[in-house]
This record gives C-alpha cells, structure tokens and sequence, in this order.
C-alpha cells in the first residue's frame, strides 16, 4: 500500500537523549509519526565469541560486562545456568544474600531509567533527585560486594562475602533513607501537572500490543501482563513475591511502574534482611558438563542464557538473550505509531527503557 | 527597593556567609575501606604456588617474577579488573585487597584449584613444544629432548607415536607454559575452581 510521508526524520545514533547509540528513523505525516525503523549495531562486542573456550570464573566478569547497568542480573543468571547444568545446591543464606545484591541493582537501574526519561520530558530537577537516590543504593552495593558496578558477587555453589551485623544495619537504615526520599519524588511525578501533559495518553501500548511485539518486563507490566520471570525463582517464592501490574499503557504507567517496582525491591529487601537463615554461604561443587536454557528477570524483562559446557566445566556455547531487544521492537512498531511529535518520540522511546549494550552484546 | 538593598548588604555582610565563600570545599574524595582496590602485598613470603596468576580472569594482569632471592607476584595496573580472586585464590596470603582477606579468614571460605590438561587430537600435531617446555617434565626428566621422546614413565606427558600422551595430570602445577608454547593452541589446561567454606563455630549476624 502506498503511503503518504511528508517527511522523514532520522533520530540518532547520535542524539542528546539517546544514552548509546541507535538510530531511529521515523516517517512523518505533518507531525504526527506514521511509522519507525530501527537501525543497531553501532556497538557491537561480539562478547558471546569472547567466552568461549573459558572456566566460569573468566565467563562470570564478561557476563557481567555485557551489560553496565544490570550487571548483577547477568552475573546471577549466568552462575544459576551454570549450577543447573552441574547440580550445584545453593546454601539458603547464600540464596538470600543474592537476591538482597539483585534487589538493589534493580532499584538503581529503575532509577537511572526513570532518571534518563525526566531528563527527556526536561525534568531535569526531578532527574538530578533521583540520580542522588542511585548513588545512595550504588553507596549500599559497594559497601556489601566490594565494588559499584562489576560486583562479581556470586560464584557456582554460593556468594564471594558474607554481610556483617554492621552492614546489615547500615543496609537497613539506608534503606529507609531511600523510600523516604522516594515517597517524595514519587509525588512529584505523580502530581505534576506538566510532566502529566508529557507523560499522560502518549505512547500507548495496549495489552494485545505488547503480547503481539513480545514485551516484556515492566514495559509489559505496564500494559497489565502479569509477568514476572521471578516467580518461577525459588528464593522469590519463598519470599511470596507478587508482581505488580499496571493497566494505563502509556509513557506515565512505564515511569510509575518502575517506581512501584522500587518500592518492592525495598520491602524485599527488608524481608530478606528480616528472615536472613543462618549457616555457609558457600556449598562447594565443580562445573560439569551439560547443556542449559535459563531465565531471570533483569530489571528490563525476561534474560535468558543457554549454555553448553564441556566435562572440566568450559563454556563450549553460550547465546544470551536479553530483554531489550523486545522492548525496542515494541517500542518501534507499536508504541510510537500515532505519537503527536517528534519531541514524544524521544519520550515514548527512553521509557520503554531500551539497552542497547544488552541487545548489541 | 531600598530595604532589599539593605537586605542584601546585610545578608552578604554575615560572618557565616564570607567564610562559606572564601573557604568553601567539595568532599574529599576518600576511598572506603571496603572497596575492592587494586591487590596489594601484605608482607608475607610468596610460595611460587600461582595460583593468582592460573585465577586471574583478565590476560597479563599478574605475573609472579623473581624478586631478589624468593618470588613476588607483579600487578600491572592497566590489566587488572579489580575483581580480587588473586586475593581469594592464594593460598599463603600474600595478597590484599578491600576487605577480602579478612572476611576471607574470619568466614573460613576458599577457593579451591585443581587443574586437568585436555588436548584436542584433531589440531594436536605432534611438535613435542609442550613436553620440552613443560617445567615439572624438565625436572622430573632432565634427558628430555626436544622432540618430547621419554623413556621415562613419571613425566606429564610425552610424545609417543606422533601424538603427545598424557600420563600423570595430577603433577600439573598449571602454569600454561605448555599452553603459550603450543603452536596449534590443542593442549590447554583447565583450570577448575571451587568456591568452598569450612564450617564455622559462630557465623553471620
């Protein structure tokens, strides 16, 4: 069929609001976007080939340089896969102790997005607001693993460091510190009016949409999938994790879904530090041979690692399937079709909280 | 207008506001105690075992060398990640970094080597490089010659028949010497590593 553009405008891959390279190529009818193509492979590390032929512990620092933001997600999910492949048992504190270290990588990733969408609408203030939370939590994560981003905190068979009764307490108190503040910068985006208009109606995302275009995470939370990849964790079920789900499918419900997530992560940290068993936080055991697809949820969506190693426990295959690359299909073919302007197209594109270093890999 | 103009003479005239001025200071970049710096020497005698340079994840970031009479093991800054499993892998420790060692000592946990030479068959062509530069071979059999024929049973591996024969991997100290010296990249050593914890008498908070 035969389509009237006025014009084309190419966003990127060099744009202020993008974080990393991708090139976003829109057709106009007046103002209004008709349709998008998506250009990657700006940034392509060809890290899947890198680890090949490795032991876990070389593998474990690449997976977690796949990605700078969710680091902790692909160290934990790449260890998991590599204990389900060689029936390593994980000691229950251990086991909590690693989904206190994911929580709080979760809370910073959702702050860095919903920091990069207000810095996109120009609501610089609130941004800086929740940039300063991050650095809190990065404050917490540093104090528990050692370091900020590359934590490489869990290894097959257990976690590197057990948390101390003083860490605990500062975990606690900071803790508290950040969903008091919280509560204050969520009112601010709730109630603003003017990032309202900016936020409200754009972008929308309906539920059949998303399940069309494969969304996942909090972008198909937001459009009311209850999904989580932690419900099928073990650790997860024992801590009675329930999802949250949002039905207002557009740029609003993805920022304030995120908030509610942050809000849980904190209560499960809580719950973890509550209820944290005693005993090892190491069991031991030796990577095997074998052959394995596993899942986690990252703080974008659904990551999944399938892996076959060799019988002294080398990676001989490994493909990474990360959640972006759902979320920006998703994004491009669904959510900015009929958007009003150019300037929402940046918006709808940054809350959909697309990773490019993931999808690229 | 007036009074705003006393009003700012005023405020700017306060005592508190000239020395916020003039001696005003961001913080002071402090590194905390428990991040995972770069490794350090703690003082105690390096045992030549390797096993920071067999653990180390990024290539050429810690060597041991020769330092007067006994070995030390070198950190090149450029390469090292920072990620301190040299610190958790030394058995003797002679290296620090954070607060690894302590919690190390006061958890009881370990990381546990050992280490199985495995040779592709297919890309293996015989050249007899890895049994002549292998250091325990040479030890074990100073007669070795440079094609890695051996009489001697005791050595690791040796060429027999156009094809290198492993026969005791349990003497392998792992030091990929072989490894660096295969022309083909068939012999490489695997390195596996457990992560261990002696049960403990009081643990945790």
């Amino acid at each position: 069929m035969k389509r009237t553009v006025d014009v084309n405008i190419p966003l990127g891959p060099i744009h202020p609001c993008f974080k990393e390279p991708v090139r976003l190529k829109c057709e106009a009818k007046g103002e209004r976007i008709i349709g998008a193509e998506l250009e990657l492979g700006y940034m392509k590390k060809g890290i899947e080939r890198i680890m090949k032929g490795r032991p876990w512990q070389e593998v474990m620092f690449l997976a977690e340089r796949v990605c700078g933001i969710c680091s902790v997600i692909h160290n934990m999910v790449f260890i998991e896969a590599m204990e389900q492949i060689s029936g390593i048992a994980v000691p229950p504190r251990a086991a909590y102790l690693r989904v206190i270290v994911n929580e709080l990588d979760r809370i910073q990733s959702h702050l860095l997005a919903n920091f990069s969408y207000c810095y996109t609408i120009e609501h610089e203030t609130l941004g800086m607001y929740l940039l300063d939370l991050r650095e809190q939590v990065m404050d917490e994560l540093e104090r528990l693993t050692g370091a900020r981003v590359t934590c490489a905190y869990m290894i097959p068979g257990g976690v590197r460091c057990d948390i101390s009764r003083q860490d605990a307490e500062n975990l606690l108190s900071a803790v508290d510190r950040i969903e008091q503040d919280l509560r204050r910068y969520v009112g601010m985006f709730s109630d603003g009016p003017m990032i309202a208009l900016r936020s409200r109606g754009i972008g929308i995302l309906t539920k059949e949409a998303a399940q069309r275009a494969h969304a996942v995470g909090p972008t198909a939370r937001a459009s009311g999938i209850t999904f989580d990849c932690r419900l099928n964790h073990p650790t997860y079920r024992q801590l009675g994790f329930v999802p949250v789900a949002r039905v207002d499918c557009d740029n609003y419900a993805r920022i304030m879904i995120r908030f509610d997530e942050v809000a849980q992560s904190i209560s499960l940290i809580r719950k973890c530090l509550q209820d944290l068993p005693k005993g090892v936080i190491r069991g031991g055991g030796v990577c095997k041979e074998g052959e394995t697809r596993y899942s986690g949820e990252a703080p974008r969506g659904e990551l999944t690692y399938f892996i076959r190693s060799d019988e002294y426990g080398r990676i001989v295959d490994i493909q990474i399937q990360t959640p972006s690359i759902m979320n920006i299909e998703a994004c491009c073919h669904e959510m900015i079709i009929g958007v009003d302007s150019v300037a929402d197209v940046t918006s709808t594109f940054i809350s959909a909280d697309p990773c490019v270093a993931c999808t690229e890999r | 207008m007036g009074q705003s103009l006393i009003w700012y003479m005023k405020e700017f005239a306060r005592l508190e506001w000239i020395k916020k001025f003039l001696f005003a200071r961001t913080a002071p970049l402090v590194t905390p105690s428990y991040f995972r710096g770069f490794p350090e020497p703690t003082g105690k005698t390096c045992q030549h075992a390797l096993f920071c340079m067999m653990a180390c994840p990024a290539p050429g970031a810690i060597e041991v060398v020769h330092v007067g009479n006994g070995w030390m093991p070198r950190i090149h800054k450029g390469h090292c990640i920072r990620c301190g499993l040299c610190v958790e892998a030394c058995p003797h420790g002679v290296l620090k970094s954070g607060r690894i060692l302590e919690t190390m000592e006061r958890e009881g946990t370990s990381l546990l080597f050992s280490f199985r030479i495995s040779i592709d068959p297919d890309l293996c062509m015989g050249c007899g490089n890895c049994p002549t530069a292998c250091p325990v071979n040479k030890q074990v059999d100073a007669q070795l010659g440079a094609g890695g024929h051996s009489s001697n049973e005791e050595v690791i591996m040796r060429v027999l028949d156009g094809d290198v024969q492993v026969l005791h991997e349990e003497k392998c100290t792992g030091c990929k010497t072989c490894e660096t010296s295969c022309p083909t990249r068939a012999i490489q050593i695997a390195r596996i590593l457990e992560g261990t914890q002696q049960p403990l008498q009081g643990s945790g908070p």
